[in-house]
């Protein structure tokens, strides 16, 4: 598949005949420079994009034959997300903000799911807090027991760490790797650390819109 | 799925709305709404009250929610349509004739009423033990104060009216239908209906005037003025084409409009701009719920959920505090409202949720429409947004509104056209204006802040045209307010004559004119009156000369006062022609339009019997309202000085010289003396009261208007806490920070200012000239005021968050 866009009456190619294929329960590091495109793969994969040509087989579903509702009902039932910059509602609590993707998933608040998730992340007792009374790295432990809310088959992570000190962030990394073990989930991790992506099943390195295996 | 989980979760998104209102970035919207709301529902809630008091003085005046009047008894058609919509009524006949005493007669205005009378207003009659009644009963004779030395008699002597003698029950000390015109005013005489046949002076083809008077719910009213045609001679009294006080409050009314229209049209600007900030801070969080998952059906419902919740909790909040304000705004209007406060119903809750739901409507649909469409990618990579088209058939909704409720509403089509035809220049005007300033040199601080405006253009000129359009309409109510009230103070001011001195015989003037000047008392030149009529106009019958005919017109039907001068009344000016000394008559504008009268026609005139023409050299403008004698036509001396005439002037009498009037009375019993004291006394009381009225009510407006402002400058300045956070990482110093600050928001002040004056300055002009029917000037002080003005409040904003945004940073 490839992604172009349009910039200033220019195409703009992002991505350049992309192949790949990522397996049920792997790891895969996708690192790249500033500007690479990862974040664009990243959208794409999870479907809250589409490409320019070529096709993406998401569960079996291709995502350039859905429509916008159809590819948010894919996301609200099989993948999860962990962003750079937490993303929390700032009005709910904690445990609030966990038990959201139920919610909008017409399920309801199902607290005590997501009072365990928290649990788990080691925010026992921190439940009704908000997100403003929380560190960063507790924010992020939110957003993760969020993410694994309901169950996903994909966890996508974009640089779960990059707006944490290394202290906070190993830990944080622990914390996904152990979860997504426990969860059987497949992982696509997005960062530019080397070190983190060594964590993973299978590394790929775009560069100047092209992907390799390394 | 379990039921309960699935209610708790919509219990949740309420939770959340709930937070997100008071804690959230809904919190700015939920107040301007919550202001809106609290203003109008204020505001008209006064209006309503105060329009009531005013149209109880009006109606009072007139001693009936409606009157018809007729030279012939009230048709049968209305009275029994009065009797089907229970309308309460009161006959009375009026009639002018000779009161006899033993040693006296006099002219009198003779009332015959039923005991009913008035149906509103006062009527106080003051009998033998200085007890005073309110009604009339048959076998009773009433007169006006002045009719006891006129005609030599006490309570208890015989008064005969036509065939009826009666004695004399005492004196009225009030009446409603007080009419004012020095030439028509006869002392009263007020008899019962019952005793009118007595009196053998209503005859068939005497001149008698019928009135019968209405009291009930006004949709009942407007309905009994439909059933019949009005025939020549007939028709319809109410408060707002009757007297003096009419023109009052009709201006009041309108006044009272344009105000709650102008502070709707502030908060529109204000509410506009919140939402917007509002829908530019969702768009993250709404992308973050796309990628978790959310569906369009999702996010509307949630978005409306909270949208919901928030014009829920504005519409109670804000008629709490409209409640209040109300009553806050009452204390100083305590002295003009009765004890009774006429209630207000629900219209002002109705109206003020309205108008939020209106104006919300389009100012939160489309932004939210457009927040819909955030792609859910926005949670990873900024998005360029393309400019939309959608949701803008929203806009219709407030237009339409607007449309059906102002539809023929001129004063306010002025307003508004004025202000889109003022939005385009005066935003262009202070463009430029920053522009060359931004060309001159200035400090780092200055030269900073004048950048940023310049960088920012398009949020610049959103901000500065939204200040300078609320400035706009505050220096407006203002304006509108000094102009009507210096208008009406200069048609009654306080010292306007009270007492008319008519029927002065030319050989008395001279003596009776030193005798006032004599005691000191303030008094208008002295006019000759000469009655006669119009009768041709170039050679043509005056009645047929136009081509429609001019039959309808009233002024070619009965005898007018004519007098001569050499020089024209000072507050008479001339619109057209010129005044000369001689062979020539001065119109007054109105009449010459009516009779298509140009300057150098010749009208032919018949005073006892002598027929005589001139040429019109002048056509005047002449002030009605004002207390000072008041002519259609005006001559040279030459053309009827020698024709036989009587003497009038007008004077101010204070309680003082009272003996002086009495003693003037009995000197000079030929002459006929108009106490117009009590009349004058309640137009000044109607006046004050308008006054104030409209005093708080303007206060209000621009206390609301400031208050918005302060609003969207605190929106905008915190809108800055992140651009003003990477300036402090930079190292910017705090100093630096807030001087930047106070030059970019000063320069925008008095910008905004100073456009808002012009603005203000071009509508006040039209609406005072096509709008209210008075002559505009202009307000220089307003020039220096209103830029002082929208500092302050800049001074205000800034104090109020600068502490917070200059914060240490973490």
């Amino acid at each position: 598949m490839s992604k172009s866009v349009i910039s200033n009456e220019t195409e703009l190619s992002i991505l350049k005949d992309i192949t790949f294929d990522v397996v049920a329960g792997e790891t895969v590091a996708i690192v790249g420079t500033s500007g690479a495109g990862k974040s664009t793969l990243m959208a794409l994969l999870a479907g809250l994009d589409i490409v320019s040509s070529g096709e993406i087989e998401l569960l079996g579903q291709p995502l350039s034959q859905l429509n916008d509702e159809q590819r948010a009902q894919i996301r609200s039932e099989s993948i999860g997300f962990v962003f750079q910059s937490f993303l929390l509602i700032p009005s709910l609590s904690a445990v609030e903000n966990v038990t959201l993707p139920a919610v909008l998933r017409g399920e309801g608040e199902d607290i005590d799911k997501a009072k365990k998730l928290l649990d788990s992340v080691g925010l026992t007792g921190r439940e009704t807090h908000l997100p403003a009374q929380l560190s960063g790295g507790e924010q992020q432990r939110v957003a993760l027991a969020r993410a694994f809310m309901t169950q996903p088959k994909i966890l996508f992570a974009d640089e779960p760490t990059g707006n944490l000190d290394e202290h906070t962030a190993e830990n944080i990394i622990e914390l996904l790797f152990e979860m997504n073990r426990d969860h059987g989930t497949t992982l696509v991790l997005i960062t530019h650390d080397s070190n983190l992506a060594k964590r993973c099943d299978r590394t790929l390195s775009i560069h100047a819109g092209q992907l390799q295996e390394v | 799925m379990d039921k309960h989980r699935i209610t708790s979760g919509r219990k949740m998104v309420i939770r959340w709305s709930w937070r997100e209102i008071w804690q959230g970035q809904l919190w700015p919207v939920m107040v301007a709404l919550t202001l809106i709301i609290a203003c109008v529902v204020a505001l008209s809630a006064l209006a309503i009250r105060v329009e009531k008091v005013m149209t109880d003085h009006g109606r009072s005046m007139i001693a009936a929610d409606l009157v018809f009047s007729s030279a012939n008894p009230t048709p049968e058609l209305i009275l029994t349509k009065a009797e089907q919509l229970s309308l309460t009524t009161s006959e009375q006949i009026r009639f002018q004739t000779m009161a006899f005493s033993d040693s006296s007669m006099q002219l009198v205005s003779v009332k015959a009423v039923q005991s009913n009378y008035p149906l509103r207003g006062e009527l106080i009659l003051m009998g033998s033990n200085a007890l005073s009644k309110g009604s009339l009963q048959p076998g009773e004779l009433w007169i006006a104060e002045r009719l006891f030395s006129l005609l030599g008699i006490k309570i208890g002597d015989q008064l005969a009216i036509g065939d009826l003698t009666l004695k004399v029950s005492g004196k009225i000390a009030s009446e409603p239908e007080l009419t004012y015109n020095p030439f028509r005013t006869m002392p009263s005489v007020f008899i019962h209906q019952a005793d009118l046949g007595k009196t053998g002076a209503v005859q068939l083809g005497s001149r008698v005037q019928y009135r019968t008077f209405f009291k009930g719910g006004e949709s009942e009213l407007k309905l009994l003025q439909k059933v019949h045609p009005l025939q020549a001679g007939e028709r319809w009294i109410s408060e707002g084409n009757q007297g003096r006080t009419a023109d009052l409050i009709i201006k009041a009314k309108q006044y009272l409009s344009l105000t709650i229209l102008m502070v709707i049209l502030m908060a529109a600007v204000t509410l506009v701009l919140t939402c917007q900030h509002y829908a530019d801070s969702r768009t993250n969080t709404v992308a973050m719920l796309k990628s978790m998952g959310a569906g369009r059906r999702w996010l509307r419902q949630w978005l409306l959920s909270q949208v919901g919740l928030m014009f829920a909790a504005a519409i109670i909040l804000g008629s709490l505090i409209g409640l209040g304000l109300e009553a806050l705004l009452r204390l100083p209007l305590a002295g003009i409202l009765p004890d009774q406060l006429p209630g207000y119903g629900w219209q002002p809750f109705v109206f003020g949720s309205a108008v939020a739901l209106l104006i919300g409507l389009p100012a939160l649909g489309i932004p939210l429409i457009r927040l819909l469409d955030t792609s859910a990618i926005a949670v990873l990579q900024a998005q360029t947004v393309k400019p939309s088209k959608k949701g803008l058939w929203l806009i219709a909704v407030p237009v339409i509104a607007f449309l059906l409720i102002y539809g023929a509403n001129t004063l306010v089509w002025m307003v508004f056209g004025g202000l889109i035809a003022l939005f385009v220049v005066l935003a262009s005007a202070s463009y430029v204006l920053l522009h060359l300033l931004s060309k001159a040199k200035w400090g780092p601080a200055m030269s900073l802040a004048l950048s940023r405006i310049k960088r920012s253009a398009k949020s610049s000129m959103m901000q500065l045209a939204a200040l300078s359009g609320s400035l706009m309409l505050v220096a407006v109510i203002w304006l509108v307010r000094t102009d009507l009230l210096s208008d009406w103070q200069k048609t009654l001011p306080a010292d306007a004559p009270n007492v008319f001195a008519i029927n002065i015989a030319p050989t008395e003037q001279q003596a009776y004119l030193k005798l006032l000047d004599d005691n000191q008392i303030q008094r208008s030149l002295a006019y000759p009156i000469i009655r006669g009529r119009l009768k041709e106009i170039n050679g043509k019958n005056a009645k047929q000369s136009a081509d429609n005919g001019n039959d309808h017109i009233n002024a070619l039907h009965r005898e007018l006062n004519f007098t001569w001068v050499t020089e024209l009344p000072d507050d008479n000016p001339v619109v057209a022609g010129q005044w000369t000394d001689q062979e020539g008559v001065s119109i007054e504008q109105s009449l010459a339009a009516d009779l298509d009268i140009k300057i150098g026609d010749r009208l032919g005139f018949v005073v006892n019997s002598q027929a005589f023409s001139v040429p019109v050299n002048s056509i005047r403008k002449v002030e009605w309202q004002s207390m000072k004698p008041n002519f259609y036509l005006i001559f040279t001396p030459d053309v009827v000085k020698d024709l036989p005439a009587t003497w009038l002037v007008s004077f101010r009498i204070n309680d003082q010289k009272l003996p002086f009037l009495n003693q003037l009375g009995r000197d000079y019993p030929t002459v006929s003396l108009l106490d117009l004291r009590s009349m004058g006394g309640k137009l000044q009381t109607i006046l004050g009261q308008i006054t104030w009225s409209l005093t708080v009510l303007a206060g209000v407006g621009v206390l609301s208007g400031l208050l918005l402002i302060f609003t969207l400058l605190r929106l905008s300045l915190n809108q800055r806490q992140r651009e003003i956070t990477l300036y402090r990482t930079l190292g910017a110093s705090r100093k630096r920070i807030s001087q930047t600050l106070w030059s970019e928001y000063g320069v925008m002040a008095i910008a905004a200012g100073f456009v808002a004056v012009a603005g203000a300055e071009s509508i006040v002009f039209s609406l005072l000239k096509w709008g209210f029917k008075l002559d505009p000037s202009l307000h220089p002080l307003m020039w220096f005021t209103l830029p002082f003005l929208a500092l302050l409040v800049v001074f205000a904003s800034l104090m109020s968050v600068i502490k917070g945004l200059l914060k240490p940073l973490k």
